[in-house]
């Protein structure tokens, strides 16, 4: 048996181009002992990510690392996890690549049940562009491009994903690498579709006070919360004064691709007898 | 007087069974290995509504629909106006109608020729008098039909049985009784007053495709593993067809949520290690766009195929053009490297796929497959030989290159390597782990922002094409390459092209064709071959601004040849016919005679 690899060996040779106190180095470290704690296979792995300052976070990882395009990382993380299921698919992008330009993704990965997990960096804004409004800016918050205030109302992404029939959504905060980590953990073992919401600072065009108005806000869910409960995992959400951090919605239901192996592919072969030869197939076109 | 070759039109209302009839028909045919050529035309209902077919059957190999009817079958006379403008009829034309037609005589548009060749026979009456209802009219009509032009009876007696043979032994048994009727029926009754009379020797069976099946069929030969796609008319067949059988060979097929999707998902199955595809059509094809892109930057095998329709936006789904040329060889931000194949009729698309696979696979980009809603939807008679391989035609099956263990010691995914090819790990292959990424980058994928690491990763992107060049000649040529006039079209439009230049040099009119099939990279070598020669080159195409000849006039110009280039574009929304390409030539060459 080889030896248990250390966080290190998960880190990539790249040096993160982000800004000192940025919230992401926090969910980086975080996810370096994850990998660690789970003794991923490098070679097992896919680290994908879409554009924006965290998408930047897969050339940071040692594994098969993808940065593909804006909003775009679920469609590739599912075309990954489909086409090889062995592989452990762990896909990051920001609060604008997943809920403005790639908010038509969320819902078919979550409601299809793709075995993969799904990190939001949420810091509220545009970074990698330099500060304009995102999705989950607050109302009334002058940006760059909102300059008279933020006109449009605050994502709740937790309430959606559970909308959605997120097989896991889970909140947790970079302030808390530990939290993170356990989280994280619990999100790659969970069969399914797993969503985590990361509150992620951006102290350059947020402020400095983000972690402070953020610890303010947050409390961790009771060790006995049970997240199967639907209708309170809703009230939980659409609290937004206070943000529940831990597991808040989880159910158990089958992977796409349990259900493509056993309802389309056993299917398929047992109508062709096996495999399907390319003679056989053309049987089909025989006047 | 005897017809090596027939075009067989039908028309009627959503329920009497025209498309029926005409598969029934283009099965019978095919099965005595006689060549076919069927379209099929719908009103704009999407259940219900008029539908006409055109059968086309000959003795010898067909290129097109054929441009004017033989025979016109008419069902409802009332249906048969709604598709005047396509069905054209030949002066002497025959027609059979149902004898209890509600429209009058009088108000339907024939000439003296045809009313004196108008059999009317009472479909309706003779198939509710053997099988209860009316709805084997069609089948009636075929045995009426079958009689009147010598058809190939006993293969339609099978082809009926086929049709039903989910069915009870009852509802087939009717169905022979409702065929035998009509053929009673014109013994008795009919007295044959015109010529027509199908002549043909009985061969071995063909098979019977259609474009969009051929594409299907040649991305399993080709080894096809994983499909993402979104329903778009007229590419939507394939992805149905693949979803049935590719779970059959072990493969997977993901409905995705738009095209966006489609093309990101196949990017990443790709970068996975398996063979992936999608299909699709013009909108779709401008919403992947930025993922073709992203599949060139990161050096990722994908087949995209693009049936064409008529545009732009919305245009006209169930119509074709070419029109979409510029956008597959240029369409991207920056200069993104891709391959752009045409298949110019339904065996083609088998092979052009198989072959788009190949150059994606082993040259790691994408391959844009254009094929267009004429082929598309057109159902043809096929050599099986052809598919099965044991004929000319590409065969060849690539399997990606993958690092080898010295290699794998210090893996540069993107090494820099006299053909631009580096060897493309994937998940699963320890020590291939590496970093792909849509920004520029190094030869280990890490993003690189500056010019001259741009420059250096561009050049390697572009290298790839000098060995395609080499490795490729991809082209037809039909009539004397040595004649003075020429006609250079692509894709669909090659069969109006090649039976036009084959009736013209019959005519005594020296004219040659070229059609290239690799589209993109362009190759100079058969052009300089085929311009030798030529003094006035024709270059018809399905698109009002000329896009094809513009993209020709980027590598050659055809002044330097001393070849004057005609135009000879046109909207799309119906493919060329023989008779427009065919007098296109004949004016041109006696403009070059007269100007002698």
């Amino acid at each position: 048996m080889n030896e248990a690899k250390k966080a290190a060996e998960y880190r990539s040779e790249l040096k993160p181009i982000w800004c000192p106190g940025c919230g992401d180095f926090g969910f980086l470290n975080a996810l370096y002992k994850a990998l660690e704690e789970l003794q991923l296979d490098t070679a097992n792995t896919v680290v994908c990510s879409g554009i924006g300052c965290s998408s930047r976070i897969s050339g940071y990882v040692k594994a098969y690392t993808f940065n593909g395009i804006h909003g775009r990382v679920l469609p590739f993380a599912s075309g990954v996890k489909m086409s090889r299921p062995e592989t452990t698919v762990i896909a990051v992008g920001g609060d604008g690549d997943g809920f403005s330009i790639g908010a038509g993704h969320i819902g078919h990965a979550a409601r299809k049940n793709i075995n993969i997990t799904y990190i939001v960096l949420d810091n509220n804004i545009y970074g990698l562009t330099k500060g304009q409004a995102s999705p989950t800016t607050p109302l009334g918050v002058r940006t760059k491009t909102t300059y008279y205030g933020n006109m449009g109302t605050t994502f709740n992404p937790v309430r959606m994903l559970i909308a959605y029939k997120a097989s896991f959504v889970a909140r947790t905060f970079s302030g808390d690498p530990k939290h993170i980590q356990k989280i994280l953990v619990d999100a790659v073992r969970h069969p399914g579709f797993a969503f985590i919401e990361v509150l992620s600072p951006c102290v350059t065009f947020r402020g400095q006070d983000q972690y402070k108005i953020l610890r303010d806000r947050v409390r961790y869910l009771d060790e006995n919360y049970n997240p199967e409960n639907e209708v309170e995992a809703f009230d939980i959400a659409n609290d937004e004064n206070t943000l529940a951090l831990g597991v808040i919605y989880k159910k158990i239901r089958p992977t796409y691709d349990e259900i493509i192996q056993q309802n389309v592919i056993s299917k398929a072969k047992a109508a062709s007898n096996g495999i399907a030869k390319i003679d056989k197939l053309l049987e089909q076109f025989q006047p | 007087m005897n017809n090596r070759n027939i075009v067989i039109g039908i028309a009627g209302s959503g329920g009497d069974g025209v498309v029926s009839a005409g598969e029934i028909l283009v099965n019978a045919a095919s099965s005595d290995g006689l060549f076919v050529f069927m379209l099929k035309s719908f009103g704009a209902q999407i259940r219900g509504g008029e539908s006409s077919v055109r059968v086309r059957i000959s003795d010898l190999p067909v290129q097109s629909q054929g441009d004017r009817i033989d025979v016109m079958v008419v069902l409802s006379w009332s249906n048969f106006l709604r598709f005047k403008s396509e069905l054209l009829l030949q002066e002497d034309a025959v027609i059979v109608s149902d004898t209890d037609d509600p429209m009058s005589d009088d108000s339907i548009p024939l000439n003296e020729l045809q009313r004196t060749n108008w059999y009317k026979i009472p479909f309706s009456k003779l198939a509710t008098e053997q099988t209860g209802s009316n709805l084997a009219k069609n089948i009636v009509m075929l045995g009426a039909i079958s009689e009147l032009f010598t058809l190939p009876k006993e293969a339609l007696n099978k082809s009926v049985k086929k049709k039903f043979k989910t069915k009870t032994d009852d509802i087939i048994e009717s169905n022979i009784k409702a065929m035998q009727a009509g053929i009673d029926y014109v013994r008795e009754h009919i007295e044959k007053k015109d010529p027509l009379r199908f002549e043909y020797e009985i061969r071995s069976p063909r098979l019977v495709m259609q474009g969009n099946e051929a594409v299907a069929m040649g991305a399993i030969y080709a080894g096809l593993e994983f499909y993402a796609g979104y329903p778009i008319t007229p590419s939507t067949e394939i992805m149905e067809w693949i979803s049935r059988y590719l779970p059959q060979r072990d493969g997977i097929t993901m409905q995705m949520e738009d095209e966006l999707a489609s093309i990101n998902a196949i990017i990443g199955a790709s970068f996975a290690g398996r063979k992936a595809m999608t299909a699709t059509s013009g909108p779709g094809i401008s919403l992947m766009t930025e993922g073709i892109g992203l599949a060139s930057m990161a050096e990722i095998p994908v087949v995209i195929i693009n049936v064409q329709r008529g545009g732009p936006s919305t245009g006209l789904p169930t119509k074709t053009e070419q029109a979409d040329l510029m956008q597959a060889i240029w369409g991207s931000t920056g200069d993104s490297a891709r391959v752009v194949i045409a298949p110019c009729d339904v065996e083609d698309c088998f092979d052009c796929t198989v072959m788009a696979f190949y150059i994606s696979e082993k040259y790691q980009m994408p391959v844009i497959v254009l094929s267009d809603q004429f082929i598309a939807h057109r159902t043809e008679s096929v050599n099986p030989d052809a598919i099965r391989g044991s004929k000319e035609g590409f065969r060849k099956v690539y399997t990606r290159d993958v690092p080898d263990e010295e290699q794998l010691k210090d893996y540069r995914r993107y090494q820099f390597t006299e053909s631009g090819v580096s060897p493309m790990s994937f998940p699963g292959i320890a020590g291939g782990e590496y970093h792909a990424s849509g920004l520029e980058h190094d030869e280990r994928g890490y993003p690189r922002g500056d010019a001259a690491s741009h420059q250096k990763m561009t050049e390697k992107r572009w290298k790839k094409f000098e060995q395609i060049k080499e490795e490729f000649r991809f082209e037809r040529f039909y009539g004397p390459l040595d004649a003075q006039l020429g006609v250079i079209a692509w894709g669909s439009t090659k069969g109006a092209v090649k039976e036009a230049v084959n009736k013209a040099n019959a005519m005594g009119i020296a004219v040659g064709a070229l059609i290239p099939q690799l589209i993109y990279p362009f190759l100079l070598d058969p052009f300089n071959e085929f311009m030798k020669s030529k003094k006035r080159v024709i270059i018809p195409e399905m698109s009002f601004s000329g896009q094809f000849k513009r993209y020709l006039r980027g590598f050659i110009r055809f002044g330097d040849y001393g070849v004057k280039d005609v135009a000879y574009a046109k909207a799309g929304g119906s493919p060329f016919t023989v008779e427009e390409i065919l007098n296109k030539i004949i004016e041109e060459w006696k403009d070059m005679e007269a100007s002698r």
